[in-house]
């Protein structure tokens, strides 16, 4: 992605969705699995972020910082429901507290895969 | 004043943000369809080399390879 002048971007934030257009407070937010949504004009192009931070600045610019973010389309929906069935049974098998939070992720990630291809 | 509120489950677990934010990238890369899937598995691959620097020399390095998680 890159530099662009767009209306408003909506990002998945831990607090919730969040919709920033020019003009917004200064705010660094971290990001949660999920969609981010860049609309411009009529155009709404959607993206699945991974995690990461936004980063808004004064002068509304505002910096989107995800290991992976990718396009809605290249998301394979049978993969989706195949990995929320394996982590939703690894985590009642889970027994360490580190297990159990690396099931928590997968079915969280897995989720927010869901619902971003269904919503 | 609540110094420990809210702390998220995988930081609770022992985790860091680094290693959440990598699993989470992981999980991700391994829904994509092809020819991104692929694509993103060159991405994962994680390779680099240590030395520790004693009176300005290094010493033997140690290379580290990470290799993805199925």
């Amino acid at each position: 992605m890159g530099l662009a002048g767009v209306d408003m971007v909506i990002v998945p934030a831990t607090t919730g969705q969040m919709g920033v257009l020019p003009g917004h407070v200064a705010t660094i937010a971290e990001l949660k699995p999920g969609v981010l949504s860049v609309h411009e004009g009529n155009e709404t192009t959607k993206y699945f972020v991974s995690s990461g931070f936004v980063f808004i600045h004064a002068n509304s610019f505002a910096d989107i910082i995800a290991v992976e973010a990718v396009p809605l389309d290249q998301i394979d929906a049978n993969l989706v429901q195949k990995g929320l069935v394996e982590f939703t049974q690894k985590l009642s098998s889970a027994t360490t507290d580190l297990e159990k939070a690396e099931a928590q992720i997968g079915i969280d990630v897995h989720s927010a895969l869901n619902s971003a291809l269904t919503g | 004043m609540a110094p420990n509120a809210a702390v998220p489950f995988w930081r609770a677990a022992g985790m860091t943000y680094i290693t959440y934010s990598n699993i989470c990238a992981n999980l991700v890369r391994n829904c994509l369809k092809e020819p991104y899937k692929t694509e993103a598995l060159t991405r994962e691959k994680v390779h680099f080399s240590i030395s520790k620097w004693t009176d300005g020399k290094p010493e033997k390095p140690t290379i580290r390879s990470d290799s993805p998680e199925e």
